[in-house]
């Protein structure tokens, strides 16, 4: 049997600030409690080194303005980079599974990065997801986001990618950040019923997660049929957490692994760094291990918290109809939005990245391709923290993209790099592997 | 003058060393069955050839605890575990008489849930009634706090005093419970014949009536008191490689990255010094398959050596196991070495017979003499740079867990093959060439061991764990618990004061007082403790080590 791949990357000289939640000290106490039970001692643990992701591996997600090197710390390099190393270990089948338990974390992080969004810059995830399409040659993969934060920036990277599926259940964005993650989001035109958002009432705890599970996620997973499952693995929605309020345990993170079984799983928020984490971290382990963990439980566990209101699977039911009727109806959607007659999908709309108060403008246009998903455009301007302003242009052109798409996509970047019209042009061609990078003003481009 | 002696498993090598050079040698055949035995036949053939009162300390190194730990035999043990929430206690599957209490206890040593007196009671009844006089008592955590552990000691004590008790957080205080199990269960199991080693050993200086300083080799390099190896018996075991690695650096002289091949007649052994430093084995010496905390040296024992048979169908052409010396040193089959003499005209013992040997493998498979013995010199090197790169790599993918040392992770460059061992000088020169380094072997490479155990020094490592908020620090290994003042400014400074004090007063009780000028900090770790938005303490992980060196009075061999 193969082991189970860990990569345990706690940044302990890396923090927002020193007391924001987001510190050296939030995988202290679970670096004792691992070391302290032996974990990476176990013939079925095999522990890994973390690298840094080189600029072409953030390129291949992001636009990073005004470029890589001075947007991305090496903290974030290396986070990413540790989820590269078990994507590479999985795939070359040394491990039969792995958990990057790795900080900075990267799940609100979205396509432009203008600076840094719920406590991310970059986005561990999909750097990871376009990483093991372009190395690997996988097409379909599923991202499950475990966190009770609405995984808004791995939504927005995929939201038009029908290859990717990605589903995420949090605590209902009325009540907590970033208030989004409604049922209604469901999917660019051409990748409808490919994002499935499960927003839950304060207070849900294991009961409700796994009815969701067993009931929705499993089942949606089961008709996708990915080639790889990836958990994006926040820890907040623990009973202890101080910034939610849900009322999950230990045990029920670790049951929850055991049931979704993904291929690799990366740790996001989790903010509990004493009550929650060392034990939800081992818990997540010994699921994906195949370690018994009935003896697992944190001090504060009282089983009685975890009754069901009936309210509670009244509003769940609900939830799994409505989403299983908008995921299966998904390719039938899909082709009525390709017989609307128009060439491009557009929209504007406005990101605040509330870590470093930025207020970012954007307009998007997707090419409703008959053939493809389509390539998209967008531009967006934001007054970075630093005052510096950046008003850019950005061409997406995705893996599977038709030949006029491609062609088209490159065009509109030679367009925009003589318009005069943006400091900055950025082109993603991923069928070629290549990004480029076009500094309008010292007419220099830059090509990972 | 200073002597070592260090026991092997095939080999016994001592050395007498003064003014940069060996005065006198020996190096004779193991008696396996008794260790002993070749351990005073070896120090009194070297007390023969010089004046007994100029010499100033003795350095022993053994097999003695080694073997004890690899067959298992010791006194009956038990052992008590305190596991609390977490991993299923089928995981601590160390020895029969295991048994389980209530208790928990979490990483900021705050008790969770209590011990219940008396299951603690009906279990230590239970180990009795086995004929059992002795329990290694193990809780998770305990390292943070030792109040469990201490609590059983006390009923113990006062309710089954036929019991003796030994407790993990004064065995090996560091964090890994599985491996402060290990570790304690077997100290517990070997401490009484250690013991009556060290008894005899006392016995026999006395007789000879030399009353110098006796130390004992550990696995880390360095030595230790006799007096200190008698709590702390486990770390005298795996003490052989490390003679070596360190006799190996003091032939080298300088802090080049190198490493050092011992081949013997049935094995190679491989172990690495970086920057003039042993490389340690990241999880600590295997006892039996289980990692403890026993700090050892990184070293991979490849079966190939000198005198490994050569067949005659040639698949594979080099066996794994030894029949006899060499052709050349009137063996009746053709080895490794013959086939090295042959190829390189080496003129080894008898080279007739080498040739010989090898002409008569070369015709059963159709092959000229020369095609044959460059076929098995080549096959040696081959494995061996293979054995080397794999450990380089397996050294270089060590985990790092903060940003600076992944961004400046170092590559390692060899620079240098040292070799020691009998076979050592036929391999590695053309080891060395197809590596293309340099490489050494000594005059004393064949006493490498001894030479090892006469020159090092003394070693020691403390590791405090402070935490301000619970106002609480504790100290491995010495198991020692204090409490610190209430104080909002307790900084860095005084967290590595503390660790200081801590050393000195670790060395004092070692008799290494004069030795704390040699310290260094190796690990400086602070976090703060945040709850809502305010700083409410601070934790520290300080390490602080006399490393492994050479005595003073050691300013290298003449060349
Ligand atoms: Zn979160
Ligand atoms: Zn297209």
């Amino acid at each position: 049997m193969k082991p189970t791949g860990i990569l345990f990357f706690p940044a302990f000289d890396w923090a927002i600030s020193p007391t924001h939640p987001e510190r050296e000290e939030r995988l202290l106490y679970t670096r004792d409690q691992l070391f302290e039970e032996g974990i990476m001692d176990l013939p079925g643990i095999k522990e890994y080194q973390s690298r840094m992701a080189t600029e072409k591996d953030i390129s291949r997600t992001h636009f990073c303005v005004p470029d890589v090197e001075s947007r991305i710390t090496k903290a974030h390099l290396v986070s990413a980079g540790s989820a590269l190393v078990l994507a590479d270990a999985f795939m070359r089948k040394e491990v039969k599974n792995a958990f990057a338990i790795i900080r900075p974390p990267g799940h609100h992080a979205m396509t432009v990065s203008h600076g840094n969004r719920g406590f991310c810059d970059i986005n561990n995830e999909a750097i990871m997801v376009e990483y093991l399409r372009q190395h690997y040659g996988l097409k379909k993969i599923a991202i499950v986001d475990t966190d009770v934060h609405h995984g808004d920036g791995t939504q927005e990277i995929f939201y038009h990618d029908p290859d990717i599926l990605f589903i995420s259940f949090h605590q209902d964005g009325r009540t907590l950040y970033p208030g989004s993650g409604f049922m209604e989001e469901l999917g660019g035109p051409l990748a409808y019923g490919t994002t499935i958002n499960i927003p839950l009432d304060p207070g849900t705890g294991d009961y409700g997660i796994h009815y969701i599970l067993d009931n929705l996620v499993l089942p949606v997973l089961e008709e996708f049929k990915p080639e790889l499952v990836i958990n994006s693995a926040g820890q907040d929605n623990h009973f202890s957490d101080p910034l939610a309020n849900m009322n999950f345990t230990a045990q029920g993170y670790a049951i929850l692994n055991q049931k979704l079984a993904p291929d690799i799983a990366v740790l996001e928020g989790g903010y509990s760094v004493e009550t929650a984490l060392p034990y939800v971290n081992m818990g997540i382990i010994m699921a994906m291990a195949g370690i018994d963990f009935s003896n697992l439980q944190e001090p504060g566990y009282k089983k009685e918290n975890q009754s069901v209101a009936a309210r509670e699977t009244g509003s769940l039911d609900r939830i799994v109809k409505t989403q299983l009727r908008n995921f299966r109806s998904r390719e039938e959607k899909v082709a009525d939005n390709r017989k609307t007659g128009q060439t491009f999908f557009s929209y504007n709309r406005n990101i605040f990245y509330d870590t470093d108060y930025i207020h970012e403008e954007q307009k998007l246009n997707l090419r409703l391709c008959q053939n493809c998903g389509g390539y998209r455009s967008l531009s967006s301007a934001a007054r970075q923290s630093d005052g510096a302003y950046y008003k850019i242009y950005a061409v997406n052109i995705p893996i599977y993209a038709c030949e006029k798409c491609q062609a088209e996509g490159m065009e509109l970047y030679r367009q925009m790099a003589e318009s005069g019209k943006y400091d900055y042009i950025y082109l993603q061609d991923h069928p070629r592997d290549k990004f480029h990078a076009f500094n309008v003003k010292l007419l220099q481009e830059k090509v990972y | 003058m200073l002597l070592g002696i260090d026991v092997g498993g095939t080999f016994t090598d001592g050395v007498i060393f003064a003014q940069g050079e060996v005065i006198a040698r020996v190096k004779q055949p193991t008696d396996e069955r008794n260790i002993k035995q070749s351990l005073w036949s070896a120090l009194d053939e070297l007390l023969l050839k010089v004046d007994k009162d100029d010499i100033e300390r003795v350095v022993l190194s053994t097999t003695l605890i080694t073997n004890l730990l690899a067959t298992g035999q010791g006194e009956p043990t038990a052992l008590i575990m305190i596991p609390g929430y977490g991993m299923p206690y089928g995981e601590y599957n160390i020895c029969e008489d295991t048994f389980f209490v209530r208790g928990f206890m979490d990483f900021r040593g705050r008790e969770i849930e209590n011990i219940d007196q008396d299951e603690v009671r009906d279990v230590l009844r239970e180990i009795t009634k086995r004929q059992i006089h002795r329990a290694a008592v193990v809780g998770k955590f305990s390292n943070r706090n030792h109040i469990q552990e201490t609590m059983i000691k006390n009923i113990a004590k006062s309710d089954f005093p036929e019991l003796d008790i030994y407790i993990s957080s004064e065995v090996a205080c560091r964090l890994n419970f599985p491996r402060r199990a290990v570790t304690t269960f077997y100290t517990a199991m070997i401490l009484k014949e250690w013991n009556r080693f060290a008894d005899e050993i006392e016995t026999v200086f006395k007789q000879r009536h030399w009353n110098g300083r006796v130390e004992i080799l550990k696995a880390d390099g360095g030595t230790m008191t006799l007096d200190a190896s008698r709590l702390q018996p486990c770390e005298t075991a795996f003490s052989g490689p490390a003679a070596g690695n360190m006799g190996a650096l003091a032939l080298a002289g300088e802090a080049v990255n190198s490493v050092v091949l011992d081949i013997g007649g049935t094995t190679a052994d491989i172990s690495l010094l970086i920057e003039g430093k042993p490389l340690y084995a990241s999880k600590g010496a295997k006892i039996d398959g289980r990692f403890t905390h026993i700090n050892s040296l990184a070293v991979k024992s490849v079966p190939l050596g000198g005198d490994s048979v050569l067949s005659p169908d040639g698949d594979p052409l080099i066996r794994a196991y030894r029949l006899g010396p060499a052709a050349c040193f009137g063996g009746d089959r053709p080895t490794v070495i013959d086939a090295f003499n042959v190829a390189f005209d080496l003129g080894i013992g008898n080279a007739a017979a080498s040739y010989e040997k090898i002409s008569r493998l070369g015709e059963q498979s159709g092959k000229p003499v020369q095609e044959v013995s460059r076929n098995v010199t080549d096959q040696v090197v081959l494995k061996l740079r293979a054995e080397i790169t794999a450990m380089f790599r397996e050294w270089e993918q060590e985990p790092a867990y903060k940003v600076w040392e992944v961004v400046n992770r170092k590559k390692f460059t060899l620079q240098r093959i040292i070799g020691i061992g009998a076979a050592a000088e036929a391999i590695i020169p053309l080891l060395a060439k197809d590596m293309g380094i340099d490489y050494l072997y000594h005059k004393y490479s064949p006493v490498a061991n001894g030479l090892g155990a006469a020159l090092v020094r003394p070693t020691i490592a403390v590791e405090v764990h402070i935490d301000t908020q619970s106002q609480k620090y504790s100290v491995n290994p010495q198991g020692h618990f204090g409490v610190i003042e209430k104080n909002s400014r307790f900084g860095l400074e005084k967290a590595k004061a503390l660790a200081l004090e801590c050393l000195k007063n670790a060395a004092a009780d070692r008799g290494l007082a004069h030795m704390t000028p040699q310290a260094q900090y190796y690990m400086e770790e602070q976090f703060n403790i945040v709850r809502g938005w305010d700083t409410a303490g601070k934790i520290f992980d300080i390490g602080i080590v006399i490393a492994p060196g050479f005595v003073e009075q050691f300013q290298g061999v003449i060349k």
